[in-house]
């Protein structure tokens, strides 16, 4: 201000300077303080769990020490110079590069990157489900009974289209009857039914002789993807035939597993769902990067990353190193829980958990977004009936603040004690959950509706729509990726919840997966807060940094993918 | 939203039984979270009456001891212990939280606050359970290495954790009521030659008052019913405050409601009394937090028609 002007008002401004530098300090500092803290905290947490400074041989280098902290001499292994050469050092590099020259180039590496891990996650959850929920033949079975319900659906639209309610019941019978059977089995033994009509999943099961589970692999999950990939590029690239040759290069891929199992021994299967879910979504994005021609540079990173990692492992063999004594490694992500330290594993939880999930999708994504939707675009704001709506919103805005501990409650007496829902079971920890998480869904959903445009709606509306026509051809479809979003940090909430789960009687330790919906589980907090009181430090100070460092892990997967999704819908909006 | 634009269209005849179907699918959905309301009601209620029918009231409510073995269910030790963590709490996180949605409101540029808000947001995305890892194996045995006389599990290390998971709630809401400050009165502020500190405390802070005040009302509902952090890392042994060395109060183990209904759903011999009294301790619980979050929502409804 004007400091040099000696006759002016406000002659004690040199002071009033140093009170408002002062301030902007203070609140900087406050601002940062909760952030700085909890990253030291989970830097202590990945030392516990990785053991970063072990590993031979090594040579030892004595810092200056903090009084608090107690001292420090690092040790500085082997492993560590070997991928600080291959691996840290380039990709540094190269992230400086995208930072100051190439920032599109940045993104187009972020994404690269993530995509794979986001998709070799999702192939991770899919082993999972094939190994212990549902076998490779209940899945084909049941996607081929679908497909064959869908076929008579869109033939019933073809024949007689102008018989909408019938088509309705037909959308809601036909796949109960193809793949459930009448009445569905699970219904059938709880009533004690004897005889009942069965489904044509049932039938196919019965066949005498089924195709490899590569093939049926093949047809029910690559076939589907290589029909949105190629719609996808046939979209992008307006041209039909495009579409289709994508399509089948995809599937072609596929077909390649058949081959790489006899080559290298990886079974097919394996080949074909990890090739499916990570290799072919990289695939259709790096296209569209080559097609744009912008920010290609940015396929470097991932590049570098894979190729630096494998020579730093190379490099070790070679030399003769050996890595960190971590606690986090394959077999503590594949093995049960167990009294000694070094043989504990997380696998009953990480399945319990992945279930649970699936359960809440299942309940909270439907009746989330038609909440959403009926709040957005059908409730009436006057009247009895707008007086409904805002007490509904109230109890929403409400719901969400009502402590987690208190669902627990809730979802203890309502489905454990009345219900009588076989307590600690998959399905009773996801319905608690899941209510636990529908607020924060419909509010997140809520606002992904509203910020699509009205005049959309408008044109919609002009063009003599109906309102659910508007809502679902027009609104649902724009809202779709902010939507997604919002579940997706939702369920990232859902992940940590623990209080609900102790509640509901989630056991501490499993030892076995699940053994469907209705069976004892597990989950990965609940493994963790059990661990938190074994006398052990090796529980305490190892296992139990692993168990953190894992559910993180999965947490910011989770965000990381939220962010690709909006991103990827802000650059197209 | 769109009410006004087009109500008339879907009485439309043709088609009329399926738009109506699905409107009446959609409202039910929508009514399902009055249910999920009325279904926690229903079950603290109807546990709770279970429980006064076996318990009397005025001693559950009275009772200054919480003794499971003994069948001591005096609730006071534990809300004192739910009311001293959210004090510590809340003097870690409301004025943290306040200084932050100040920077982020008034001082930081476009970029830093894209970028700084979500990263405080990621705080309150820390699984619990997580934080009360951190307190019990980090920063308990952080606080006994400066000297001080904590056990290992204690007040201190669990309310500072709570602390920073709360700090969020509190800077994030704050900085929306302050950025719904209009710009004008700023101006007006700096044409009477306030620096941009006398603006900031002197004039956005008393303007955004009701909605920075629905934050700390929020953000200390937050705490009360924060449950994992405090029974990871706060104990088992419920105590009324002693009065007399305040500072013991924070170096000793304690218990809050939510935690001690951990300890009784975990108990090997929770039958009768004591399985239902937990329904009375959710009851309580959810209460204090229901009408702390209604009076929240009320007082930020209030500044958003105050500026709109």
């Amino acid at each position: 201000m004007a400091t040099d002007e000696p006759s002016w008002y406000g002659e004690d401004s040199q002071v009033s300077q140093v009170r408002g530098r002062l301030f902007e300090a203070v609140c900087l500092t406050a601002t940062s303080v909760g952030l700085v803290s909890v990253l030291v905290l989970l830097l202590y947490v990945a030392r516990d769990a990785f053991r970063p400074f072990t590993g031979d041989p090594s040579w030892a280098l004595t810092l200056p020490t903090f009084p608090v902290l107690g001292s420090i001499t690092l040790v500085i292994p082997g492993w560590q110079l070997v991928f600080f050469v291959t691996l840290l050092l380039p990709i540094t590099l190269l992230a400086v590069y995208y930072y100051r020259v190439d920032s599109p180039a940045g993104e187009v590496a972020y994404i690269t990157t993530g995509l794979p891990i986001v998709g070799l996650l999702l192939a991770g959850s899919l082993f999972v489900i094939f190994a212990e929920l549902f076998a490779v033949k209940a899945w084909f079975a049941s996607v081929l009974s679908l497909a064959a319900a869908g076929a008579v659906i869109y033939g019933h639209r073809r024949l007689r289209s102008e018989a909408p309610l019938e088509r309705l019941v037909l959308t809601v019978v036909v796949p109960i009857v193809f793949v459930l059977g009448v009445p569905p089995v699970s219904v059938a033994r709880l009533v004690g039914l004897p005889k009942r009509v069965v489904s044509l999943q049932e039938l196919i099961l019965k066949l005498p002789y089924l195709p490899l589970p590569s093939l049926q692999l093949l047809s029910t999950l690559t076939l589907p993807v290589a029909a949105v990939a190629g719609w996808f590029v046939g979209q992008r690239r307006d041209s039909r035939t495009d579409g289709i040759r994508a399509a089948a290069l995809v599937v072609a891929g596929g077909a390649l597993g058949l081959l790489v199992e006899a080559v290298t021994g990886v079974a097919a299967p394996t080949w074909v769902i990890i090739y499916t879910v990570t290799a072919v979504p990289v695939a259709v994005y790096v296209e569209g990067i080559y097609r744009r021609n912008e920010g290609v540079s940015g396929l470097a990173f991932p590049v570098v990353l894979v190729g630096g990692t494998l020579f730093g492992v190379l490099t070790m063999r070679v030399l003769g190193f050996s890595g960190p004594a971590s606690w986090l490694d394959w077999a503590y992500l594949t093995s049960a829980p167990n009294t000694t330290p070094e043989l504990a594993g997380i696998y009953p939880a990480l399945v319990g958990s992945v279930m649970i999930l699936i359960v809440i999708i299942a309940l909270t994504f439907p009746i989330g977004v038609g909440a959403a939707l009926y709040l957005e675009e059908y409730a009436p704001s006057s009247g009895l009936a707008g007086k409904f709506v805002t007490l509904i919103e109230i109890n929403i805005a409400n719901l969400a603040g009502v402590p987690s501990v208190v669902y627990g409650l809730l979802g203890l007496g309502l489905f454990i004690n009345r219900a009588h829902l076989p307590g600690g079971s998959v399905v009773v920890g996801g319905l608690t959950i899941g209510l636990l998480i529908l607020p924060i869904i419909i509010i997140s959903a809520q606002e992904a509706i509203d910020a699509v445009p009205d005049s959309l709606r408008q044109a919609s509306y002009g063009m003599g729509a109906t309102r659910w026509q508007t809502t679902r051809n027009v609104v649902l479809p724009e809202a779709l990726p902010g939507i997604m979003t919002g579940t997706i940090l939702g369920l990232g909430r859902a992940i940590g919840e623990t209080a609900p789960l102790l509640l509901v009687g989630v056991a501490a330790s499993v030892r076995l997966a699940p053994a469907g919906f209705f069976g004892k589980t597990g989950a990965m907090p609940r493994q963790i807060f059990a661990w938190a009181f074994e006398p052990k430090a090796d529980f305490r100070y190892g296992v139990l940094a692993a168990g953190v460092v894992t559910l993180i892990a999965v947490l910011l997967v989770m965000n990381a993918t939220a962010i690709i999704v909006r991103n990827k819908y802000q650059r197209d909006a | 939203m769109s009410t006004e634009t087009a109500p008339d269209i879907t009485t439309s005849p043709s088609g009329s039984i399926r738009e109506r179907l699905y409107r009446y699918t959609l409202f039910a959905c929508a009514s399902a979270s009055i249910l999920v309301t009325l279904g926690i009601v229903f079950v603290l209620v109807t546990g709770a009456i279970e429980f006064f029918g076996m318990y009397d009231p005025v001693a559950f409510f009275t009772g200054t001891e919480w003794n499971i073995a003994r069948q001591q269910l005096g609730v006071l030790p534990a809300l004192t212990g739910t009311l001293l963590v959210t004090i510590l709490s809340a003097l870690v996180a409301l004025p943290i939280g306040l200084a932050a949605a100040v920077y982020l409101s008034e001082y930081a540029s476009e970029r830093a606050r894209s970028v700084l808000k979500p990263a405080l947001e990621i705080l309150a995305g820390i699984p619990t359970v997580v934080y009360g890892y951190f307190a019990l194996v980090y920063v308990t045995p952080f606080l006994a290495a400066l000297g001080l006389p904590v056990g290992t599990f204690n007040v201190l290390s669990a309310s500072l954790m709570v602390g920073i998971m709360i700090i969020p709630m509190v800077s994030s809401l704050s900085e929306d009521a302050m950025s719904a400050v209009p710009d004008s009165l700023r101006q007006a502020g700096y044409g009477m030659g306030a620096t941009k500190f006398e603006v900031s405390t002197g004039i956005v802070i008393p303007a955004a008052v009701s909605g920075i005040f629905s934050s700390f009302i929020l953000a200390l509902s937050r705490a009360i019913g924060e449950t994992m952090i405090v029974a990871v890392a706060m104990g088992q042994s419920p105590q009324l405050l002693q009065f007399g060395q305040p500072l013991a109060n924070l170096f000793e183990s304690n218990q809050t409601m939510t935690a001690a209904m951990i300890q009784l759903v975990n108990a090997e011999n929770a039958s009768g009394v004591i399985y239902q009294s937990m329904f009375a301790i959710g009851l309580t619980l959810f209460v204090i937090t229901f009408v702390m979050n209604l009076a929240s929502n009320r007082i930020a409804a209030h500044y958003r028609e105050e500026y709109e």
